[in-house]
């Protein structure tokens, strides 16, 4: 049996041997770490400086001053801040409901044997990849009062739109950018979806089969739970995304009409990019990073609750 | 690998990367002047893409004939140019050597040091012809504290379309070309009223008018001319000296401008609401709408059946140009809007940049791009008096001579000021505007929210009270100025 003076000189003569191994992760992450911190982290902090300065291209080109909190104060106090967080939580929550509701069902008939789902599935992918501006611009068009095909279709289904048309009507508005948004990224999230249903164990959905199951249970109880973190990772994709919308608003209202469909992206780019007040454009973008790692901390919290990531 | 490997590698690359540094450093002037040569025979332009753009890149070719330097002409939508130019220049990276300024950039251009103003290389510059240029134009556009900042490549005023084939069918008085005390606002207005319960061609239901109802620059553009003819500043003074820019938003020629602009709505396509710049344009090209007043591009641009189509409209042979409406008594005012060449600090090729601008906006140029037939001749927005009187374009744009009436009453710096601040205050503006078409809101307290705002965005920006050097930037001092360059 060896001495505790043995054991300890053994302890000691490993601990170099652990020193080196632990080193090289840190090295070979080092890289990795810097490049986020240049891409990420930076254009963060120097936005949060700015937020704290008066800093309007309009009237300087140079940051004047600093100004506290007044910035966010500023834009707290705005009477369209609220209606803009309204439309934004909105279409957020909305749009991530929808998309993945309709992404769920797509992916489930994709992972289906029928014929022509490798052209389905080809075919699916191509509204992602068309630019958000022309999607916008795409749906201009269909949603024109004067012989648009979604104004169309509405009529000959007994739904006439409202005169001032599907982008005119404070009703239909926020709905119809929502829409467009639906029509691009459902695919995406049936694509990723139907992904992970590939990964599902025959076995198990074969068990369940000679069990009995029926399709429902073995979607509801068996499919949906496999994906769950598949699911989980795309829903916050699309909520984060959603929550930053800017360019469909852009093409499709440019917010209105009045306030109906300002979104929180918007206001940020009319701040910047209109009205060139870096300053508040700062501001606004870390109330909204604030507001999305809530959301997202919120969502995480309750989804992961009791599970390991 | 064996520790002496890794030694002679070590050294090796200790060479070469020795040898490539000297290398380097004894080629440096070489290639240097190898790129400044390279610049120097190419200019790069940047240009939104308006009609003008269309007309420019078919002669550019010329100007590389002639003077041997090679163009990378560019064109981009309104934010993408806006969005881009800002970018560059706070980065302070030379992104061309010609952009495209709108009016209401110049003054922020200048004054943050973005744009060299033209004004060096104009003053004694026999070929530029500067007395050519319509005054007002350059007063509204080009003008900036006393100094030549831009050249005009495309000028706008705002003017009436009509369709005499309707007017003659229901017996109503053409209105006149030039401005006239009897053709005011209330004529118009009962001349719409005249229009209102008809129909246009195939029994479709004929709107009156149309107007332009998005946010925030279209709803804000059209407006404005009408408040400016009906005698509305926007602060209590500018462009005059001492500049005073207490808001003046919700004062009774406002409140009228709003009541009226109302009232247009209620007569135009309730899809108005939602309109941009060429859905009004457009929408008037389908034939169902009487008369509207818009930019007078749009003189040539409703003879296609969209937005430079080059598919001729169904009103093509039956539209005629009209005068602006005014208020008894008051003088005319006319918007005056437009893009001007410009040349940014960053730029290390400034003379050629100059030696385009002026090429660009030559009679010469511009009467080359008049005349080519592409979408219809889609382009007669001249900056230049000459133009105007020149027959065999005359020939081809009928309606120049009233266009060149209201080019002569324009006030660019009275219908839409630009002062630093004007991008924040359009967009409260658009956005009251909007909504109190959208909602139907009482006129007087959309402008009193208005004013309040008004107040808040002109002190939170050090506007109110204004504490830098006013300048005296009336029409008489614009054109001491332009004597002044002209020698």
């Amino acid at each position: 049996m060896p001495s505790d003076i043995a054991v300890a000189a053994a302890a000691r003569r490993v601990k170099p041997a652990r020193a080196r191994v632990g080193v090289l992760p840190y090295a070979l992450l080092l890289p990795s770490v810097l490049l986020l911190g240049t891409l990420i982290a930076y254009p963060l902090a120097f936005a949060l400086t700015n937020s704290f300065r008066f800093w309007n291209l309009a009237v300087s080109p140079e940051p004047m001053m600093g100004v506290g909190f007044d910035n966010y104060a500023m834009i707290l106090d705005s009477p369209d801040f609220l209606r803009a967080l309204l439309n934004t939580v909105m279409l957020t929550v909305a749009g991530t409901a929808v998309e993945f509701a309709l992404g769920f069902a797509i992916a489930l008939v994709l992972s289906s044997a029928l014929p022509g789902m490798s052209a389905a599935r080809a075919l699916l992918i191509l509204p992602t990849t068309i630019a958000p501006i022309v999607v916008g611009f795409l749906y201009r068009y269909m949603y024109d009062p004067s012989g648009g095909l979604a104004v169309f279709i509405l009529h000959t289904i007994g739904l006439p739109p409202p005169a001032e048309g599907l982008l005119g009507s404070a009703n239909t508005a926020l709905i119809s950018v929502l829409f467009a948004d639906v029509w691009q990224w459902t695919p995406f999230v049936a694509i990723i979806l139907y992904a992970g249903l590939l990964s599902v164990p025959q076995e198990v959905l074969e068990a369940a089969r000679l069990d009995g199951a029926s399709r429902w249970t073995m979607v509801w109880r068996i499919k949906l739970p496999l994906i769950r973190q598949t699911a989980l990772i795309v829903v916050m994709l699309r909520f984060m995304q959603l929550f930053n919308t800017f360019d469909l608003v852009l093409v499709l209202t440019r917010g209105g009409p009045g306030t109906a469909t300002r979104t929180l992206g918007y206001s940020l780019y009319e701040l910047g990019m209109v009205q060139y007040n870096i300053g508040m454009a700062s501001a606004m973008t870390w109330i909204i990073v604030i507001l999305v790692n809530i959301f997202i901390g919120i969502f995480f919290y309750i989804a992961f609750k009791g599970r390991e990531l | 690998m064996r520790p002496d490997q890794r030694s002679s590698i070590s050294r090796r690359t200790l060479l070469k990367t020795g040898t490539g540094a000297a290398i380097a450093s004894a080629a440096a002037p070489y290639v240097f002047s190898r790129s400044a040569r390279a610049q120097a025979s190419s200019v790069r332009v940047l240009v939104v893409e308006d009609p003008f753009f269309f007309a420019l890149k078919e002669v550019v070719s010329d100007f590389e004939a002639e003077t041997g330097i090679a163009v990378e002409l560019e064109s981009l939508g309104y934010d993408a140019l806006q969005a881009r130019l800002v970018s560059s220049f706070v980065a302070q990276t030379s992104d061309a050597d010609v952009i495209t300024v709108d009016q209401m950039w110049s003054g922020q251009y200048t004054d943050n040091g973005w744009i060299t103003p033209v004004d060096k290389f104009a003053r004694g510059d026999s070929e530029l012809d500067i007395n050519d240029f319509i005054p007002q134009v350059l007063y509204s556009q080009n003008l900036w504290r006393g100094q030549l900042v831009t050249l005009p490549i495309a000028a706008y005023a705002q003017g009436v379309m009509y369709r005499a084939d309707l007017f003659d069918q229901f017996g109503i008085s053409a209105p006149p070309t030039a401005t006239d005390e009897s053709w005011t606002w209330e004529a118009y207005m009962e001349v719409l009223n005249a229009l209102s319960g008809k129909e246009a061609s195939g029994g479709r239901p004929l709107f009156p008018t149309v107007v332009c109802g998005a946010q925030p620059a279209p709803v804000v553009h059209m407006f404005t001319q009408l408040s400016g003819s009906l005698g509305a500043r926007w602060f209590k003074q500018f462009p005059e000296a001492p500049w005073d820019f207490e808001p003046q938003i919700d004062s009774p020629e406002w409140v009228q401008a709003l009541e009226t602009y109302k009232a247009l709505y209620k007569l135009s396509p309730p899809e108005a609401i939602n309109y941009t710049w060429f859905d009004a344009g457009t929408r008037y090209s389908q034939g169902d709408v009487g008369m509207f007043w818009w930019w007078t591009p749009y003189f040539y641009l409703i003879k296609n059946n969209g937005y430079m189509t080059g598919t001729p409209s169904e009103i093509i042979d039956s539209y005629r140009v009209a005068a602006l409406p005014k208020a008894p008594g008051v003088p005319q005012t006319i918007s005056i809007g437009g893009w001007s060449l410009g040349i940014p600090s960053s730029s290390a090729n400034q003379e050629a940049g100059y030696r385009f601008v002026r090429w660009a906006t030559s009679a010469a140029t511009q009467k080359k791009m008049a005349l080519v037939p592409n979408y219809n001749y889609q382009f007669s927005d001249f900056a230049r008096k000459s133009l105007y009187a020149d027959e065999e374009v005359k020939a081809i744009y009928p309606f120049l001579d009233v266009q060149f009436d209201l080019m002569s009453q324009g006030n660019g710096k009275v219908t839409r000021p630009p002062m630093p601040s004007y991008a924040a205050l359009e967009g409260v503006l658009g956005l009251q505007l909007n909504r109190a078409l959208s909602d139907d809101a009482d006129a007087a307290a959309t402008l009193a929210d208005t004013r309040l705002l008004f107040t808040n965005i002109l002190q939170g920006n050090f506007m109110l009270p204004y504490q830098l050097e006013s300048y005296d930037d009336t029409f008489a001092n614009a054109e001491a100025t332009i004597a002044s360059i002209a020698g």
